[in-house]
Formats: structure tokens, sequence, C-alpha cells
């Protein structure tokens, strides 16, 4: 199967103007990755590895600072982040249409998509509330149900999957094995082990000092907690 | 963009008592306040100085507001730029829309007070039409161009507010630039600020029946159209640079 999505020596670094820490930072290095239709790929490491930031370039937001991402034609990519992305003024349908039409769907094909947001989220009569009434549970389902709904072909989860009681939690692993055929693919950021060993099918670790390996789901998690 | 527009407008509406009332209510207080000042307050006697006000302020805030809240636009829409990969004109543009049905709103406002003020709708009115597009097209670059200064520095965003602030008293929204009595000073403002030809143009049409002065008008078309280009253009280059701006910022 050809992949939807590579990553050749994809280095991210920045720059702090000044100060003590002033000077050029270098976030992760080299990193070497395609993701298939049908993988699942979890990736984890400590805070501050850049974790956030590589679902940002494989989101096409970030330009890494070198090496090179590509897509497969009409790959479309929806990232997932905790309380990002909602206006709190609009009612979650309105937010959700708004994703879809973001996302590429035209108004008729995001209009046609809401019934099933609505009853995968879980919402009720909610969904027609401004997101400002929402918990961050509800919202991080409103999230997840737009992002699978959508017809991505790829979804970035970030840290998404931690809210939410434990029923959706498992309501959303389900789907992400079912729902995500052959040829969509999902990248999990999470630091629930259990989660990320049930979910993923190979995974990335983002260490310090630069620090990267894809491997398996064991290999991978020997080395994240050493 | 439209809907994100749209939408706005409905989350806006929401969020006030009176909703979408304060279209009119807001140009409504402006020409009391007005009233109140300038004929009751300073006993202006000049017939239709009212009218004249009126016509300045309620254009002229059509271009303040737009610029100083799609200044706004990139920031304000971190989350949504973190999240979605899109080109960023959007967010300045769907405020520039917002703030174009909102105005519309003002226009017919205006239009009423000015009949009623005892000025007879004439065929010149129809020039209101290119005069009111060649504003968008103004407001559409200046609020391109400070919604990328509020994302490199935040500073900007004060200046940007002084900056209308200044534009408020060198438009010529309380004085008229054809009564000034040094005509090269005159033309040095018509050149160097183009809301000075739109003011002009909008009082030529609605107050004296009269076409616009069509060499300057022209001239402000030509310089916001290579405006427009330029900054499209940077807009396509910095698309990566912006994101990360706002994100980070």
């Amino acid at each position: 199967m050809s992949a939807l999505m590579t990553l050749k020596n994809v280095s991210m670094s920045y720059h702090i103007p000044s100060g003590a820490r002033g000077g050029r930072h270098s976030v992760f290095n080299n990193i070497n990755l395609a993701l298939a239709g049908g993988e699942r790929l979890g990736i984890v490491g400590r805070n501050g590895t850049g974790k956030s930031t590589l679902l940002r370039i494989m989101a096409k937001i970030f330009a890494p600072s070198s090496g090179n991402v590509s897509w497969a034609p009409d790959t479309t990519v929806s990232l997932l982040s905790l309380g990002l992305g909602f206006r709190p003024d609009l009612t979650g349908s309105e937010n959700a249409l708004l994703a879809c039409m973001l996302q590429g769907l035209s108004k008729r094909d995001a209009a046609a998509d809401l019934a099933s947001i609505q009853a995968f989220s879980e919402l009720g009569d909610y969904f027609d509330e401004p997101v400002k009434v929402y918990s961050a549970g509800m919202r991080a389902r409103l999230g997840f149900a737009t992002a699978l709904k959508n017809r991505s072909k790829v979804i970035l989860i970030d840290e998404v999957l931690g809210v939410g009681d434990q029923l959706f939690r498992d309501k959303a692993s389900v789907a992400l094995r079912e729902e995500m055929s052959e040829d969509r693919a999902v990248v999990i950021v999470s630091h629930a082990e259990a989660q990320m060993r049930a979910l993923s099918t190979k995974m990335l670790w983002l260490g310090s000092d630069g620090k990267r390996a894809v491997g398996d789901v064991d290999e991978i998690f020997t080395l994240y907690n050493q | 963009m439209d809907t994100l527009a749209r939408f706005q407008l409905k989350a806006e509406a929401r969020r006030f008592v009176l909703g979408y009332l304060w279209w009119i209510a807001e140009p409504l207080l402006y020409v009391a306040v007005f009233y109140v000042v300038f004929v009751k307050l300073l006993g202006n006697q000049q017939p239709d100085f009212l009218v004249f006000l009126a016509v300045g302020k309620l254009t002229f805030i059509w271009f303040s507001k737009s610029i100083n809240q799609a200044a706004m636009s990139l920031v304000n829409n971190r989350g949504l730029i973190g999240q979605v990969s899109l080109p960023k004109h959007l967010f300045p543009l769907s405020i520039v829309q917002e703030g174009l049905y909102r105005q519309l709103a003002v226009f017919a406002f205006l239009l009423l007070f000015v009949m009623g003020s005892g000025y007879f709708p004439q065929l010149s009115w129809f020039w209101l039409l290119p005069i009111a597009a060649l504003q968008y097209l103004l407001i559409v670059v200046c609020a391109l161009v400070a919604a990328v200064l509020v994302c490199l520095r935040r500073d900007f965003q004060m200046l940007i507010q002084l900056g209308t602030v200044f534009l408020l008293f060198m438009s010529g929204v309380f004085w008229d630039v054809r009564a000034l009595e040094d005509a090269e000073l005159a033309g040095w403002l018509m050149a160097l600020n183009p809301l000075v030809v739109l003011l002009d143009s909008y009082r030529q049409v609605l107050m004296h029946g009269e076409g616009p002065d069509m060499v300057r008008l022209g001239w402000v078309l030509v310089e916001t159209l290579v405006l427009l280009i330029i900054t499209m253009w940077l807009y396509r280059r910095l698309n990566f640079w912006l994101a990360q701006r706002a994100v980070t910022q």
C-alpha cells in the first residue's frame, strides 16, 4: 500500500531572540517515517520533545526547518487538540459545520454529516447550545466526532482521548479501529500507555536531545520507560 | 469565508441583549451625540453640518472598525490556525466581510437620514456603489496588512488603534477638504490619505448631487490594487510563518 504521508529527514528548530536562552534551539532532528492507509501511529515522548509541533507539521500547518513532508494526492488531514479550534459563542452544531467546511467539504456535504456527528458525540440537545457552556469532556467529544465523521484521510489526535469519561474513551477507541478503514490513517499522541498499546500499530518515540526511534509497540515502550 | 463571517455576526448578535438592533442603534447614537455636541453645545449654525458629519463619520467607522478588528484576527484565531491548514488571509477577510454586512445597515440608515434632512435621491447617487466598492477594497488591503503587523509584534495593535484615531481627525470627518484655504495642502492631503478622497466623494454625491473627482478616485484604485497584489503574494509566501507566529505568540 502506498503511503498517505511521508516524512524525510524532518527537523525542527526555533529561534529565541534574546535572553539567557537566546539562540537557535533544536526540537527534533531527521525524522524519517511513512504512514500508510490502515495504520495507527502512536507518538510518545516527555513534555517539550516536540510531539505537538510534529503533528502540526504533519497537518500542513507548520513547515519543518529542514527536510521534506509529502502527502498522497487528495489527502485531507484533521488535527484534534484540546481546547483549540472551537469558537465559544457558536453552537456545537455551527462549530462542527464550520470545521467540516474548513476541511474542504461543501456546505451541503458538511450539513449532511451533522446528524452523525451529533449522534456520535452523544451531546443530545447540547449540540445546539454555545460551546462555551460545554465541559472539557464535551468539547473533546465534539472534536473527536467531527474529525471522525468529516471524511479526513488522516486524523491526528493530540491528547484528546484522555479527556471524556471511560465509556466515551472506549467507544472512541473502537471507532478508531473500525471506522479508519484501509484508506485512512491515525496518529495519536498520548501518555496513556494502555490506550496506546491497544490502538497503535506502530510507534515513534521522541526523546530529549533530539533522540528518536520508530518501531513496534513493545520496542518503543521499553525505550520510553527507561 | 462568508460562512465564517455570518457565524461571527450571529455569535456577536447573541452576545448582546439588543442583538442585531445595534447595527442601527450605533449610527443613530453617533448622530445624536453629534447633534448634542456640535449643534446644542457649540451652537454651530452652519446649515447641514449634521448631515456633513454623519456622512463623514458613518463611512469612516466602516474603515476604522474593520481595521481594528481585523488587526486581531490572526492572533485571536490562533486556536483554529493551530489546528487547520488554511490560507491565512481568510481570517482578516472574514472580519471585513462581517463589517460589510453591518455597513449595509449603516448605509441604509445614512440614506434615510440624508433624505430626512431634505436631500432627495438623484441619479448621481448611483456613484455611491463604485465609491463604496473602492472603500471596501481599501479596507481589505489595510486589514490584511494590519493582521500581519499584529502577528509580527503585538505592539502594533496599540499603534493601529492610535493610527485610526489620528486618521479620524486627518481624513476630513470634521472638516471639509474643499474649504481649506491652502489648495496645495488640500492636494497633499488627498494624495497621501485615500480616506480624504473617499469621504469627499460621498459628500459630493449625497449632498451636492455631483459626481466624484474621478482622477483622484482612479489613483486610489490603482494604488489599492497594487498593494493588494503585493499583500496577497506576501500572504502566500508567509503562510507557514504566520501560523507559527500566531500560535506561539
